[in-house]
């Protein structure tokens, strides 16, 4: 599904380049679910973001659905990443203009792929059914963080790639969207890359990597 | 706050234009371009009127005027005779001198010891004694600027052409520009004349003239000024409309700074800087900008005016006779006013965002939704008063329909004004309602939708822009549109007048040797002579008219004129008031019918010196450009009843006349009848001096008019440049999301390219009505006659098409930049959300 083959980063910083990741490797099957740990600042963002071929790394290679992301032109990209990924990010980006349930359908119909059922008993789970008429800036800091998350599962993805999913919520919330992605895993044979600082979060999971001084470890969460 | 408190939380304040110098530079091209056409105008009319009042001082404190009937100048014995029978008459001569190196000098020869007291022609004077002035070497008395304008270097008179000096030169500032004053004895030598234009008489003193010399009172001759004010004010008008388009864009800027830097203002709040010291340093910030930009506008308002009085003053000789000097003259009040106007403007532009500023709410800020319910309110009051306006406008039009013309221009200017603005107001809830109706029509389309969203969360931002470009397009167009069709008209009109090849003014002596002559050559096709008088339009019984002066004009009724001369309006058709008109039936122009109501069919009685008459009027005819009433009869009845030989007669060629034949009828007219080239006058000269006049008149009105379109331009691209990177701030999720650059890029400009469009198609029909109110209201109100509507297809489509241009290259130039943009940048930006 997913591979990095020896990824590097860096940062042109005014101290000069901080290198951020050095020679990672990581790879996700199918169906797998994977949490990523690690102290803040030490590149997971980065790492997720260069897996969803929004940033190109320096060195290495991205391999999505077996192809390298740097032979596709920008428009291949775009439609994989519209047709494929799911992406929840640490500052949730959601639009300011459109409301709660657009935002939720947005991407699924960008994606020319929009399950109205589907929408409904999203927004049901996430708790955002009611206020499906407001916008982003309306919602509290959680309620944005679970309509991010609604975005990215709309679209059924074959590869999510969540940053912090559950970093606002209370325990049980984080639990209902942590049963709900798993569920989906499950489900679809979806694959799942999940950025967590919760050992708690990262339990349910398949695998638990530990990125640290720009390179990645097995851990156990 | 103490002081350095205040200048953390000011410089904090003032570091967001650091990080955004375009709305800071956007901010002072508004207030500079703003108060630079302003002042611009404003520098141009005070010099005008500068030259009024020292024209006024000299020419109209209230003198009555003596001249001869048919326009001769009188003798000496003329005024001897009348200072003989105890008359308390001033003889006055005025004529041209050439100076060496080609400049000329209008000279006027008084004397001062024969003025009644207190005249401006006595008291404008310089130092020298009365007996200076009096005696030879005599004085010439002129203005500083008329002298810096016949020498270029030191301050001394030039010789004349000839090589003859003027009288030793005295400066008198009081004169008006361009004209010379000295004793008469002194004017007669150099003019080389012995008799004298005209006499002046105290209004009070009665007098009994001989039959060749009439009086005209000094109330029926026109101030300097008067006549112009029309002209003034059409320039005012359109400066202030100058005026708005660039506080618009102010408006636009301020509302843009304060939204961005809600952020700052919360945290500020937040660390404890008070609302109110928040406001004031705003204000601060707002009145430092001010000044620049009054300074920056001023200074280049002073040199647009520079650039444009030569023109202005050539046009205001050419249509009414003014004399305006081609220098600047500002009094002090000039400079306040111009800084007076600017801050006036800005604050008045700042003043919702203060209040805004004023009132936030320090939780709820930077939401641009809640900004999107406040913006909503704020259309139902914008579409409220843009209906009031507008039943302003409506009543102001029903009730000048029922004024008599020339008495409606400032309420004519009124009524486009609130038409224009309320239209202005209209468009923004116009667009949102648009908008609106689309997103539903287009709800299917996740990127369509998001466009139509995107757009109005940008509408209030962009509204503003939008209106000061809806007023300059309308108003290009309007302006446009009655230049061109003005032109049409004006020039069409010109070749159907002047259907004779040469015009010859004989000198009166020669008149029947010179018709004799004609009459005998080959060439000569038909003569066509003029007749010219003045009389009073005498009020009738039935109507309680006023007695007012006309002219009184002579043509001969001949195929060759008649078949050309354009109608208004007859009782039947042409061809029988042509018939009647042969017959001694009367023809008035535009100007008297509309200020009169006479109409074809009624009667008009004049004054002549042969006693009252009473004639038919067979018809109405266009008489553009000039500004009085006039009855036209035909040459011989008018010679005849006013006593006066024809002055000039129009000289129809044959047509298979030689191309040489206009020269050789020139030599041979002044070898043989001894009657000088200047007395012949080509036909296609006065249509080329007409022409140039026309072209003169109307070079400010365009060049005011692009400004202001530039500016429109220049507002809708520098508002739309500062919101660039907001703008790629809120595509950056969408690119992440999955849509590609290209599509982005599209969306962006079909935006703001449909926007301009929709402002552009409502600027049509609005620039329409303006040129309609301009032909049919304003310029009968200055001029007292109508112009037929002209429209200009081609004018529209161009002026339309750089609406969309300037749309078009306002979002192309930030959707360039993201076309450009790595993903790695637009994901920094992103991440920098
Ligand atoms: N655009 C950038 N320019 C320079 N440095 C950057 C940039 N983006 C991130 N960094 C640096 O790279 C490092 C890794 O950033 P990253 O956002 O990947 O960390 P993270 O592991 O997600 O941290 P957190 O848990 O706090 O979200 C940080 O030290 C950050 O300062
Ligand atoms: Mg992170």
């Amino acid at each position: 599904m997913l591979e990095l083959r020896h990824i590097s980063k860096s940062y042109p910083t005014p101290q000069g380049p901080l290198c951020v990741l050095q020679g990672v490797d990581l790879r996700l099957a199918v169906g797998e679910s994977l949490a990523l740990m690690g102290e803040s600042g030490s590149g997971k963002s980065t790492l997720l973001h260069l897996a969803a071929g929004l940033d190109t790394p320096d060195d290495g290679e991205v391999r999505l659905d077996g192809r390298p992301l740097s032979a596709l032109d920008e428009p291949t990209r775009a439609r994989l990443r519209r047709e494929r990924l799911g992406l929840v990010f640490q500052q949730y980006h959601l639009v300011p203009s459109l409301n709660v349930a657009d935002n939720l359908r947005l991407q699924a119909r960008l994606a020319g792929r929009e399950d109205a059922a589907w929408s409904r008993e999203l927004l049901e789970r996430l708790g955002l059914a009611s206020m499906a008429g407001r916008y982003p800036e309306q919602l509290s800091g959680g309620q944005q963080q679970r309509l991010a998350i609604g975005r990215a599962l709309a679209t059924r993805p074959a590869l999510l790639l969540a940053d912090e999913p559950t970093g606002n919520l209370d325990e049980t919330s984080a639990d209902e969207v942590l049963t709900l992605l798993l569920e989906l895993v499950g489900d679809s044979g979806c694959a799942l890359l999940m950025v967590t600082h919760s050992p708690r979060v990262a339990a349910p999971l398949d695998r638990c990597l530990r990125l640290s001084h720009g390179r990645i470890a097995e851990a156990s969460p | 706050m103490n002081a350095a408190s205040q200048r953390t939380a000011f410089l904090a304040l003032f570091s967001h234009y650091r990080r955004h110098p375009g709305q800071l530079a956007m901010l002072l091209v508004g207030l500079w371009v703003a108060s630079a056409l302003w002042s611009g105008v404003q520098a141009i009319n005070a010099s005008a009127r500068d030259s009024y009042a020292r024209a006024e001082a000299l020419f109209s404190t209230g003198l009555d005027r003596i001249e001869r009937r048919d326009g001769l100048p009188l003798t000496l014995d003329d005024y001897l005779s009348l200072r003989l029978a105890g008359a308390p008459v001033s003889p006055l001569v005025t004529g041209e001198l050439e100076l060496a190196g080609g400049s000329r000098l209008e000279v006027m020869g008084i004397d001062p010891l024969t003025l009644p007291e207190g005249s401006g022609f006595r008291t404008a004077g310089g130092t020298a004694t009365l007996a200076d002035f009096l005696q030879p070497p005599y004085r010439t008395r002129l203005a500083p600027d008329t002298l810096a304008s016949l020498t270029e270097e030191d301050d001394t008179l030039p010789p004349l052409a000839d090589g003859r000096q003027l009288p030793p030169l005295e400066l008198a500032p009081e004169l008006p520009p361009g004209v010379a004053v000295m004793d008469i004895a002194a004017a007669l030598e150099l003019l080389e004349r012995d008799d004298l234009s005209r006499l002046l008489v105290a209004p009070e003193a009665r007098l009994d003239l001989p039959q060749p010399l009439v009086r005209s009172a000094a109330e029926n001759l026109a101030a300097p000024g008067q006549l112009t004010d029309s002209f003034h004010l059409n320039l005012t008008a359109m400066a202030l409309l100058a005026l708005v388009v660039g506080l618009l864009i102010v408006h636009a800027a301020l509302s843009l700074t304060l939204e961005q830097r809600l952020g700052l203002m919360r945290t500020l709040r937040a660390l404890g800087v008070s609302g109110r010291a928040l406001v004031s340093l705003l204000l601060g910030e707002l009145l430092m900008l001010g000044v620049l930009g009054a300074a920056l506008g001023i200074l280049s308002g002073v040199w647009l005016a520079q650039w444009l009085l030569p023109d202005v003053a050539a046009s205001l000789q050419a249509l009414y006779g003014e004399r305006v000097g081609s220098e600047l003259a500002l009094p002090w009040h000039y400079w306040l006013g111009g800084l007076a106007v600017t801050l006036g403007g800005l604050l008045t532009a700042g003043l919702g965002t203060l209040w805004r500023a004023a009132r936030l709410d320090v939780l709820g800020l930077g939401r641009a939704q809640a900004w999107r319910g406040q913006f909503l309110r704020q259309l139902r009051g914008m579409a409220l008063a843009g209906g009031l306006l507008w039943l302003i406008a409506g009543g102001l039009l029903a009730w000048l329909e029922r004024q008599p013309p020339a008495e409606g221009l400032t309420p004519g200017f009124v009524m486009i004004a609130a038409g224009l603005l309320g239209s202005a107001l209209w468009l923004p809830p116009l667009l949102a309602m648009l908008l609106a109706a689309l997103a539903r029509l287009l709800r299917r389309r996740p990127l369509a939708q998001w466009a139509l969203a995107d757009l109005q969360l940008q509408l209030p931002r962009l509204s503003v822009a939008m209106m000061a470009l809806l007023l300059a397009l309308s108003a290009n167009l309007g302006v446009g549109s009655m230049v061109g069709g003005f032109r049409l008209t004006f020039l069409e009109w010109l070749d159907q007048r002047l259907v004779a090849d040469l015009y010859l003014r004989p000198p009166p002596a020669r008149y029947e040797a010179a018709v004799d002559w004609l009459e005998a050559r080959d060439e000569v096709a038909t003569l066509l002579p003029r007749a010219r008088a003045e009389a009073t339009l005498l009020g009738s019984a039935s109507s309680q008219r006023q007695p007012r002066p006309v002219n009184v004009y002579g043509v001969t009724p001949h195929p060759a004129l008649t078949e050309h001369w354009p109608l208004l309006a007859s009782q039947e058709d042409d061809a029988s008031a042509w018939q009647a008109f042969a017959r001694g039936a009367a023809m008035i122009n535009e100007q008297l019918a509309l200020a009169t109501g006479l109409a074809p069919g009624q009667w008009l009685r004049l004054s002549s010196p042969t006693g009252p008459m009473e004639l038919p009027i067979a018809a109405i005819y266009p008489d553009y450009g000039n500004p009085r009433g006039e009855v036209m009869l035909t040459a011989p009845h008018l010679s005849e009843r006013f006593q006066t030989a024809p002055d000039s007669i129009g000289i129809v060629l044959d047509r298979q006349v030689a191309p040489g034949a206009i020269a050789a009828l020139r030599r041979d007219l002044s070898q043989t009848l001894g009657i000088g080239g200047d007395s012949l006058i080509d036909q296609r000269e006065i249509q080329r001096r007409s022409t140039e006049i026309f072209e003169r008149t109307f070079a400010i009105t365009r060049a005011l008019n692009t400004l202001t379109l530039g500016v429109a331009g220049l507002a809708l691209l520098s508002s739309l440049l500062a919101q660039t990177g907001q703008r790629r701030s809120q595509l950056a999720p969408l690119w992440a999301l999955g849509v590609s650059r290209g599509p982005l890029v599209g969306a962006s400009i079909a935006q703001l390219g449909g926007a301009a469009l929709v402002t552009a198609a409502l600027a049509v029909p609005l620039g329409l009505a303006l040129t309609w109110c301009l032909v049919a209201v304003i310029n009968v109100a200055a001029f007292g006659w109508r112009l037929p509507l002209h429209v200009f297809p081609g004018q529209i489509a161009a002026t339309l098409g750089l609406a969309v241009g300037v749309a078009l290259l306002a979002a192309l130039l930030p959707a360039w930049r993201l076309w450009r943009t790595s993903p790695r940048t637009l994901l920094t930006e992103f991440d920098a959300l």
